[in-house]
Order: structure tokens, then C-alpha cells, then sequence
């Protein structure tokens, strides 16, 4: 109880610093089971010793055998140092101990032994047993709400101690049900490897049972724990008229408490029915259509031979269709920000040159061939008048070629090298008009 | 006696679970009883469905096991073949669905399970053979791996095909449609001529002998579509090499399709977890 009141931080950290630990051999395990079952068959508080030796004695003819007398003495110092054996009487060497099981040892033993499975006989027991409890609770506080020290005893005290007993119990005996859930699954699965066929009546047998065993517990459940929450709902309520915080806590404690129970007794409703249907479908589609297993043989044939490697199934694929979304529509942010970029390398200066010196040299060749000029002397003449002296030569060089392909010189067997006005000599040519057929 | 929930296929059209029915058959899903309200729906509407997706040129099958599903018989609905690594992997979970120690878990495996049942018939080495074919040295951990990996995806696959489902605790939960995988085994005839049959009814393709699984888009999901599984529209010799390049034109399905929650993978101890 008191742990509850700190954080469980501080109590893990407390328990970590006990640095616990536990150690019990299979020999340990059925000792304590067998100290138990002593205990509660002959009505013992308490063993002394020789009691002790001789259940131990007893426990070795199941494990082992020998030095029984030396190894008991072993086994329980062995069990009094993992705290599941503790002395009682308090005479140290005066005379011969009397030891009784501790809490962790009783706890142990009844796991293995698997006492506390629940039965529908069980809840009844503990639900009446609780609902009493809260119903002389409830009355009590009622007459008590006045006087806070009577009412927390009357209370909060009995919430805190024979209720939370009582609903705990209920809880230890749910996980020993749902071990026995876990054990009747995984004897329906061994019962169908080991008789396929003929285990079916067996399995459908164990199923009903269970089913029936849950439905029945779901209905007590159902029916207790809703009659338990309005009890405490008003314990609750007179604990709040009382002033009395600490029974107000107790009371809420033990409300999740009895929740937990009820939400535990429809998942595993839910639960069985899953797996109980599966099963049925099962026995029905697989074990009653396939008895001799053959298909199980065939078809690890297929998979491991060629056969389960040269075909494929086909499965309908329609591709999807495209659904349009509403959406916000794209910000608009204009465009982004860019630094005007330099030019790697400076522009070209572009500059007016006039027309092309060659075109007009050879429209001037042209018009004068038109007007009829004789000579290419008399052309060169003519067309190179205004240009510079250096350049006359190119330039000549030039009207000579371009006359050339204007018309064709008359064929001469000589032709004769005339001076030009300007140092140089050129052969001449008699040229026709243009546009005159020669 | 209640009157009929249909009285013409206008009812069903206008039901309001009609819409993923249909969607749900047209993506290739095989729909159970643990899908109970579509099972419910397509078990009531069925006579009306059926004519309804002949004119589509599909059958509406409901096999005896208590499974819907939708098969194309012509061209005018699209179809995929299953991948080879697929069909091995349904195979070794059609084995577990029969077998009895998948009841002690009320019918949910692992990846481990499967890695397990196809270990236990093809061998370990030839596992791995079969998945990495053609490679004379492979480093056995990449191997594990790589094996592990193709399995979970082609586990995932199943599952989005309604072959196998996700429950609570991560575990996949094997459905009765698994045993179309064990179809070509249900007679003691000869098993070509059982698939000749399969194949001629439009159940299976035949694929030969040739068997790849070294395809690299077995991880390219981009590859695939939403149900993962590959594309084909003309029966070949090879279906998933054959129509990689055709499925890779096909728009990808919305965003806002409904999908299914992707199913938990199931780690080895000590492995690399297959996400990305």
C-alpha cells in the first residue's frame, strides 16, 4: 500500500538499489510446490524441521536420488536466501526452527501448481464476497460521514485491504485462465498433428467447453462488476460528503481495479470467438475436405518440384483511376529575385563599314561591260580610277576575274601585255558587250 | 422469412459499399469472410454482380473455400500474373494455412514461419539458388538477406492481394484464398494436365521452365503499383520480365486512393530491418 503513494520512479529506484535477484533450480521450484501442497492439505501454518526434511525426502524420489539428509539442509538455506522460505519463530539455536513459505514463495508454488485458474465458481465466490464487502462498506460510511476518524476506519481501511484483496484475486485467477487458454490452443494443434482426421471430435468438444466456460464467466462479469462500480460510486460519493480524500483515492483505485477485470473479460470474449470460429472454419474447410492430408502432400510436392516453378496466377489489375484533388491553389510569388549577371567577357563593337568594296567593284564592272568597253585595259582602267595606288594591283587582279565570269573573252592567238597608267602590265583582253551571244 | 436485401442490380450499384467492392475486386483483392460487411455485401449481391462484370469480360468467382474474387476472361478489364518469387512465397504459406501447428496461433504466421516452410521443402541452399540464380559466388549473410527481404515483400504483396492479411500484434493472418495457390494439387491427375485446364479456364498462365527471380525491380517500387503486383496485358513466356517496361508507362495510382496499412515486418533477431 504504501508503495503506491510514491512515485514509481523512487520505488523502482529503492528496489534496484536492493540489487534483487532469483535464483531457484527445477529441485527449488518442486519443493516450495510440494511445501504448499503440505501445507494447505494438512491445514499447517508453519513446518518445523523435521517436517521440512521430510518433504524434501519425499521431492527427491521424483529428481533425484542420495544424500537426501545433506542436501536438504542445503535446499533450505538455499530457499531461505531467495526469500521464499523465511523462519518464524524467532528462537534462533534455542531449539529447532519452525519455518512457513513467505508471500514470494507461496506465489511461485501456486503458479506452477496452477491453482488459480478461474472458474465460473470461483468469480461467483470472490464477485458475492466483494459485493458484500462494499454493501457493509457503504452502510457503514453512511451511518459515519460525520465523524472522519470512524468513517476512514470503517472506509477507507477496508477498501484499501479485504476489496483490493479480493479484486486482485480475481485478477491472478484470469492470468491462470488465460494460461490455461494458451495450453487448450496448443492442445487442439497437437491433437490435429497427432490424429488429423479423428482428433475433430476432440478438438469440437474442447472448444464448446471453453466457449461455454468464457460465456458463463462474461456473464458474471458482466453482471458483478457493473453492481460493484455503483457500490463504489458510492463509497466515492459518501467519501466525498466526508471530507476524506485518502477514501476518496482508495475507492478510485479499486473502480480501475474492477474495470480492468471487465475489459479482460471481453477481450478474451472476443478473443476465443476469433480463434473459435477460425478453428471451426478450419476443421471444416481444411481437416473435413482433405482427410487423408493429401493435398498437404501434393502440394509440397508442387512447391518443391518443377511443377510449383512454371505457373503463375492471374489476378485482375485495373489500373486505378486518377482522382482530382481540391487544392489550394499555387502561391503565387512572382518571380525570384536575381542579380543582373555581368557578362563574362566584354561585347564585340559593331561598326558601320559601308558596303562591301568587292560588291561594288563588281557592279562597276558590270555597268561598264554593259556599256560596251572593249578592253580589259580600257575596264581596269575605268573601274580601279579612284582606287589607292597600293591597291590597285589586288584590284585589278579582282575586275580580271570578275569580268571573267561576266563574259567570255575573245580568243586570240596572242594577246598582248599592255602598261597600265600605274607601273604595271596586264594581257589583254577584247572583250565582247555583256549580254551579247559571241 | 426477411425480404431480399437486393431486388435489382440498381440497389446494389446505389448500396453504399458497392464502391470498394468494386474497387477492391478490380485491384485484384480476394475478399474473405474476415472481411465480413464486403464478404456480406458480394454474397447478397452476387447473382446481380455476376452479369454485371460479365459484360466487363471478367467472372466474379466465389470458390467453395469462401472467397470472392474477380477474374478477367478477355482483354477489356487489365490483369497481372504473379511473380515467381511470389508464387513461391504463396505456395509455403498455403502449406501453413493446412498445416495444424498454424492453429496454435489461430491461423497467424511470421516471416520466420515462411522462411522456415520454404527452407523445409526446397533446402537452404537451393533457397538461395533459386532467388540469386546464374551467381557462383555470393556472400552467404548478403544472401540470408536478400532472401529475407524478397520474402517480406512478396509477403506484403500477398497481403494487398487479400491473400493474407495484418493483425493487431503484427502478424500475418492467412486467408482461405491461399489455397488458389494449391489449385493445380487439389487432383490426383497429372499435374501438366491440371494446369492446361487452369490455364485454359484463364485461372494461370503457364510460364515453362524458365524461372527468373533475379529481377532487379523486386525492390523497385516504383515499378510497381499500389497492390504490387506486376503488370501485363499480353500473356508471355516470362510475364514479370516482359511487362516491367509497359507497367513503368502506366500512371501511378492517387495518393488518396484508399491503401491499407502496409503490414508490420517481422524482423530475424540480430537482421537489418527491411525498411526503408
Amino acid at each position: 500500500m504504501e508503495t503506491e503513494t510514491r512515485a514509481p520512479k523512487d520505488v523502482l529506484l529503492a528496489l534496484a538499489r536492493q540489487k534483487p535477484a532469483l535464483e531457484l533450480g527445477s529441485t527449488d521450484v518442486v519443493f516450495l510446490a510440494a511445501l504448499h501442497l503440505r501445507g494447505s492439505r494438512s491445514a499447517l501454518a508453519s513446518f518445523d524441521e523435521p517436517t521440512l526434511v521430510d518433504v524434501f525426502e519425499e521431492v527427491m524420489t521424483f529428481v533425484d536420488e542420495g544424500k537426501s539428509r545433506r542436501r536438504a539442509t542445503h535446499a533450505i538455506r538455499r530457499l531461505r536466501d531467495q526469500r521464499t522460505l523465511s523462519r518464524v519463530d524467532h528462537a534462533g539455536v534455542v531449539r529447532r526452527g519452525e519455518f512457513a513459505l513467505t508471500r514470494l514463495g507461496t506465489a511461485i508454488a501456486e503458479f506452477f501448481l496452477d491453482e488459480d485458474a478461474l472458474t465460473r465458481e470461483a468469480l461467483t465466490l470472490l464477485m458475492r464476497t466483494l459485493l458484500t464487502s462494499l454493501g457493509g462498506i457503504v452502510a457503514q460510511g453512511a451511518a459515519l460521514v460525520h465523524t472522519p476518524e470512524a468513517f476512514r476506519d470503517a472506509v477507507e481501511a477496508p477498501l484499501r485491504v479485504t476489496v483490493r484483496d479480493l479484486v486482485s484475486g480475481i485478477q491472478r485467477r484470469q492470468r491462470g485462465f488465460d494460461l490455461q487458454q494458451e495450453e487448450l490452443r496448443h492442445e487442439v494443434g497437437e491433437l490435429l498433428r497427432a490424429d488429423w482426421f479423428g482428433a475433430v471430435e476432440r478438438c469440437q468438444e474442447l472448444l464448446d467447453a471453453t466457449g461455454r466456460t468464457l460465456r458463463e464467466l462474461g456473464e458474471v462479469i458482466l453482471r458483478d462488476t457493473h453492481a460493484a462500480q455503483g457500490l463504489l460510486q458510492d463509497v466515492q460519493d459518501l467519501a466525498a460528503s466526508a471530507g476524506s480524500e485518502p477514501s476518496v483515492d482508495a475507492a478510485r483505485a479499486v473502480m480501475e481495479q474492477v474495470d480492468r477485470v471487465a475489459a479482460w473479460g471481453t477481450a478474451r470474449q472476443r478473443a476465443f470467438s476469433e480463434y473459435y470460429q477460425y478453428v471451426h472454419r478450419f476443421l471444416r474447410d481444411v481437416v473435413r475436405l482433405d482427410p487423408s492430408r493429401a493435398l498437404t502432400q501434393r502440394l509440397r510436392d508442387q512447391l518443391g518440384g518443377a511443377v510449383g516453378r512454371k505457373f503463375s496466377l492471374v489476378v485482375a489489375g485495373e489500373a486505378p483511376p486518377w482522382l482530382l484533388r481540391d487544392g489550394p491553389p499555387p502561391r503565387d510569388d512572382g518571380p525570384p529575385v536575381k542579380r543582373p549577371k555581368k557578362p563574362r567577357e566584354p561585347e564585340l563593337e559593331t561598326t558601320d563599314e559601308g558596303p562591301d568594296p568587292r560588291e561594288v567593284l563588281e557592279a562597276a564592272v558590270t555597268a561598264a561591260l554593259t556599256e560596251g568597253v572593249p578592253t580589259l585595259s580600257a575596264l581596269t582602267e575605268r573601274t580601279t580610277r579612284d582606287t589607292p595606288a597600293e591597291a590597285r594591283f589586288v584590284a585589278a587582279g579582282r575586275v580580271a576575274e570578275i569580268a571573267g565570269k561576266l563574259v567570255r573573252p575573245l580568243a586570240r592567238a596572242e594577246r598582248a601585255w599592255i602598261p597600265t597608267g600605274d607601273g604595271y602590265e596586264l594581257e589583254e583582253w577584247t572583250l565582247p558587250r555583256k549580254g551579247v551571244a559571241l | 422469412m426477411s425480404s431480399p436485401r437486393f431486388v435489382r442490380l440498381e440497389d446494389v450499384v446505389a448500396d453504399p459499399l458497392f464502391p470498394d467492392a468494386d474497387l477492391a475486386l478490380r485491384r485484384g483483392r480476394h475478399v474473405d469472410a474476415d472481411d465480413l460487411a464486403l464478404y456480406t455485401f458480394l454474397t447478397e449481391a452476387r447473382p446481380y454482380l455476376e452479369a454485371f462484370y460479365e459484360r466487363f469480360g471478367a467472372e466474379l468467382v466465389h470458390k467453395p473455400d469462401g472467397y470472392f474474387y474477380l477474374l478477367p476472361t478477355s482483354d477489356k478489364l487489365g490483369k497481372r500474373y504473379l511473380r515467381p518469387i511470389e508464387m513461391l512465397v504463396g505456395q509455403a504459406m498455403a502449406l501453413l494455412y493446412l498445416d495444424p501447428r498454424t492453429v496454435e496461433h489461430g491461423g497467424t504466421v511470421t516471416r520466420d514461419d515462411v522462411l522456415g516452410q520454404l527452407a523445409s521443402v526446397l533446402g537452404t541452399d537451393d533457397l538461395v539458388r533459386a532467388f540469386f540464380p546464374g551467381k557462383k559466388k555470393i556472400d552467404e549473410r548478403v544472401a540470408q538477406e536478400g532472401v529475407r527481404a524478397r520474402v517480406n515483400d512478396a509477403m506484403k504483396k500477398l497481403a494487398s492481394l487479400g491473400f493474407a492479411a495484418t493483425d493487431r500484434e503484427g502478424r500475418t493472418k492467412l486467408g482461405p484464398a491461399l489455397l488458389r495457390f494449391a489449385e493445380p494439387a487439389r487432383l490426383s491427375e497429372p499435374s501438366e494436365a491440371v494446369l492446361a485446364r487452369l490455364a485454359a479456364e484463364g485461372e494461370l498462365l503457364v510460364t515453362g521452365d524458365e524461372h527468373t527471380f533475379d529481377d532487379d525491380d523486386d525492390h523497385d517500387h516504383d515499378a510497381l503499383d499500389d497492390d504490387g503486383a506486376a503488370d501485363a496485358t499480353s500473356p508471355t513466356s516470362d510475364p514479370p520480365e516482359a511487362t516491367r517496361a509497359e507497367h513503368e508507362a502506366e500512371p501511378r495510382a492517387d495518393e488518396d486512393a484508399p491503401t491499407e496499412d502496409p503490414p508490420v515486418d517481422h524482423d530475424l533477431p540480430g537482421a537489418p530491418s527491411d525498411e526503408p
